[in-house]
């Protein structure tokens, strides 16, 4: 162990640390309720400065410990990490274990040249592993290195320096090796920021604080009033101003997916794939064709309106996350009918037109339509024991019925399953349209459901369990799932490819 | 593909029964001293109503529940995979290919360590439910068909690339 060499990061990387703190606090937030209840609720000023204030020092002292104890090296086939103040932790990590690579230059980095490399791995713990401060021409080759999972770097990516490194690389390997590349403009991540809308999660971060204590009807309804009574003696000024709220707030939201997905570029050079995007912050994703284990193609009703597909890939998922944060994965937020299925020929996926979906039995209608019908008369019910006449609440809950069981039948109609070129896929979705594509051979179980109602069809429900995710097949006829069941093991037990 | 099921042991029945009682002598408990405690319990039912569905439900999954759930749990070894189904009313059958096992472990807990029971739990990198463990072994199968996986999976061949 004594040939390593370890680094320490730039003293600028203070801030990182520093920027991970005030994160952790934020996320745990609840656990400091009653220490921001003492500071709302008392009127002596010191207490609240000597909170904050001791709370920033608190930050400042411990990134800057963090950082002066966190020590890395590199070495031909592994990253040692040495990290932490009081407990210390000792983490080393195969490169060929590395499920995603992503540089991040944060905006307060980015002027100094200096980027973050996060690294995703295959660990049950699920931990993220972090390196603030490396230059980009370093992160860039380490990256490449990892990827790669060989020890033998190309010479290619070794030379690449500059900001525009992804760029001038893909110029730079294009003599060897094919580069595919995808450019999506101004206009098009636009309407991904129309597809993406989070108006409904600003709303929910905004009205959490209102929600929360007296502090706001005490103090900021009764100064709103005060400053606002010339609005309210006009009802067309207040309803301006409603309308005027969430029209601001529609393009923020519309404003951050751009911040986040500006100037999107995908690159394919041989097997590896990566998204470079961001207008203040640039991150680069990344991943290896082989670390593939799930590709989902989503469409919502915006995006149906504007002919446009999201794609995202999905590596194995730590069990402790359960769902890979969406921060991490790769996604195309914004894919023209070409270019997906450009992407898709790419990846492999035997994604055609002409696909032969298998739908299921309608049979399955029935556990539903059931519950559908129960409604029906529910609703009647309370229609009327609420004094409304017994024509109208028949009519009521005869076309809520109606509604109801069209639903319920269209979803059984976009309900399917294909299995093509090793492939399987299954889509679903009446509004919003999804689908999943796993590569079969790298399923890891393979299980039949029967419930006993299932049973007394003869049906079963077949699970696939992915390292991405788990999908099911519902009825099948039970001798076919059995069937299924077999082969697919088989197949997969025979098959001595990689599979991460 | 004709799959010979290997049932699981017979104390495993007993396991079972054990495991039932011990949870709704627990459940009792918390009912009696729920009863016992001087609170207004006007709202409560008579303890009657709240005894006898007990009772009913302890006798069912006592001596009906364990047997069903015998019957159908049992285990199959294929080259390529490890079977399993298990349930009584809700049936699941699993099956994962030895190559996508990640690590074996045998446990015992307390109830079968006195039965002389073990379960084999296999791990897969899949989502939580990913897991497969075969009930009711003896200790001895148990570490048997540890051994015996361990070193099917060390013999595979390694993986090769998968550049087309």
């Amino acid at each position: 162990m004594n040939k390593l060499s370890w680094h320490r990061t730039p003293l600028l990387t203070i801030v990182f640390f520093a920027a991970k703190e005030i994160r952790a606090l934020v996320r745990n937030i609840t656990n400091l309720l009653p220490v921001l209840a003492a500071v709302v609720v008392t009127d002596k000023l010191w207490v609240t400065y000597s909170v904050i204030g001791a709370y920033l020092t608190y930050i400042v002292i411990r990134a800057v410990l963090n950082q002066r104890y966190f020590l890395y090296s590199l070495a031909d086939d592994a990253i040692h990490l040495r990290s932490g103040i009081l407990g210390k932790t000792n983490l080393t990590l195969k490169y060929e274990r590395i499920q995603q690579a992503e540089i991040d230059q944060s905006w307060y980095l980015r002027p100094f040249g200096l980027v973050t490399l996060r690294i995703d791995s295959a660990g049950s713990a699920g931990k993220e592993v972090e390196i603030p401060g490396l230059s980009m021409t370093r992160a860039h080759y380490l990256r490449e290195r990892m990827l790669d999972g060989t020890a033998t770097a190309d010479a290619t990516t070794e030379c690449v320096a500059g900001t525009d490194a992804v760029a001038e690389q893909a110029v730079d390997t294009a003599v060897t090796k094919p580069v595919k590349h995808i450019q999506f403009p101004l206009g098009e991540v636009f309407r991904a920021g129309l597809i993406d809308n989070k108006i409904f999660v600003i709303f929910a971060v905004l009205m959490y604080p209102i929600t929360q204590g007296d502090f706001f009807e005490e103090l900021v309804i009764p100064w709103l009033t005060k400053q606002l009574s010339f609005i309210q003696s006009s009802a067309i000024m207040s309803i301006g101003i409603v309308v005027l709220t969430i029209l601001v707030m529609f393009f923020i939201a519309i404003g951050l997916t751009m911040l986040r997905y500006y100037n999107l570029q995908l690159t394919v050079v041989d097997q590896l794939y990566q998204a470079r995007m961001g207008l203040l912050s640039i991150r680069t994703l990344g991943f290896r064709y082989e670390k593939l284990q799930r590709v989902q193609i989503r469409q919502n009703i915006r995006s149906r309106l504007l002919r446009r597909y999201t794609a995202s890939v999905n590596q194995l998922q730590p069990r402790a996350t359960g769902q890979q944060q969406e921060s991490t994965t790769f996604v195309l937020p914004i894919l023209t009918v070409e270019q997906l299925s450009q992407f898709c020929q790419w990846l492999g996926l035997p994604r055609t037109d002409t696909l032969l979906w298998q739908k299921i039995h309608f049979i399955s209608l029935l556990h539903p339509s059931f519950w559908i019908a129960l409604t029906a008369p529910a609703i009647a019910l309370t229609c009327y024991f609420n004094d409304v006449t017994g024509l109208v609440s028949l009519a009521i809950a005869a076309g809520t019925w109606v509604l109801l069981q069209a639903y319920a039948v269209a979803r059984w109609h976009r309900y399917g399953f294909v299995i093509e070129h090793g492939w399987l896929a299954k889509r679903h979705g009446v509004f919003g349209r999804k689908e999943n594509w796993y590569p079969l051979y790298k399923a890891q179980q393979i299980s039949v459901y029967q419930s006993p109602w299932l049973r007394v069809l003869g049906y079963a429900h077949l699970v696939i369990h992915s390292a991405a995710g788990t999908e099911m097949i519902k009825y099948q006829p039970y001798q076919t799932a059995v069937a299924l069941q077999q082969e697919w093991v088989q197949r997969i037990g025979t098959d001595f490819r990689r599979w991460m | 593909m004709n799959l010979s099921w290997q049932p699981v042991e017979p104390a495993y029945k007993t396991y079972l029964q054990l495991v039932v009682i011990t949870d709704m002598v627990i459940l009792a408990l918390i009912g009696l001293i729920i009863y016992i405690l001087p609170t207004e319990w006007q709202w409560l039912p008579q303890p009657l109503w709240v005894g006898i569905p007990w009772a009913v439900f302890t006798l069912a999954m006592t001596f009906i529940w364990p047997s069903r759930r015998l019957q159908f749990t049992a285990y199959a070894r294929p080259d390529e995979a490890v079977f399993l189904r298990r349930g009584a009313l809700w049936q699941t059958t699993r099956a994962v290919p030895i190559n996508r096992i990640q690590h074996v472990e045998v446990r015992q807990g307390f109830i079968e360590r006195t039965l002389g029971l073990a379960h084999l739990v296999l791990y897969t990198a899949g989502s939580s439910g990913a897991d497969l463990s075969i009930p009711g072994l003896k200790l001895a199968t148990a570490e048997q068909i540890k051994h015996e996986l361990i070193q099917t999976i060390t013999q595979q061949p390694i993986a090769q690339e998968t550049h087309e």
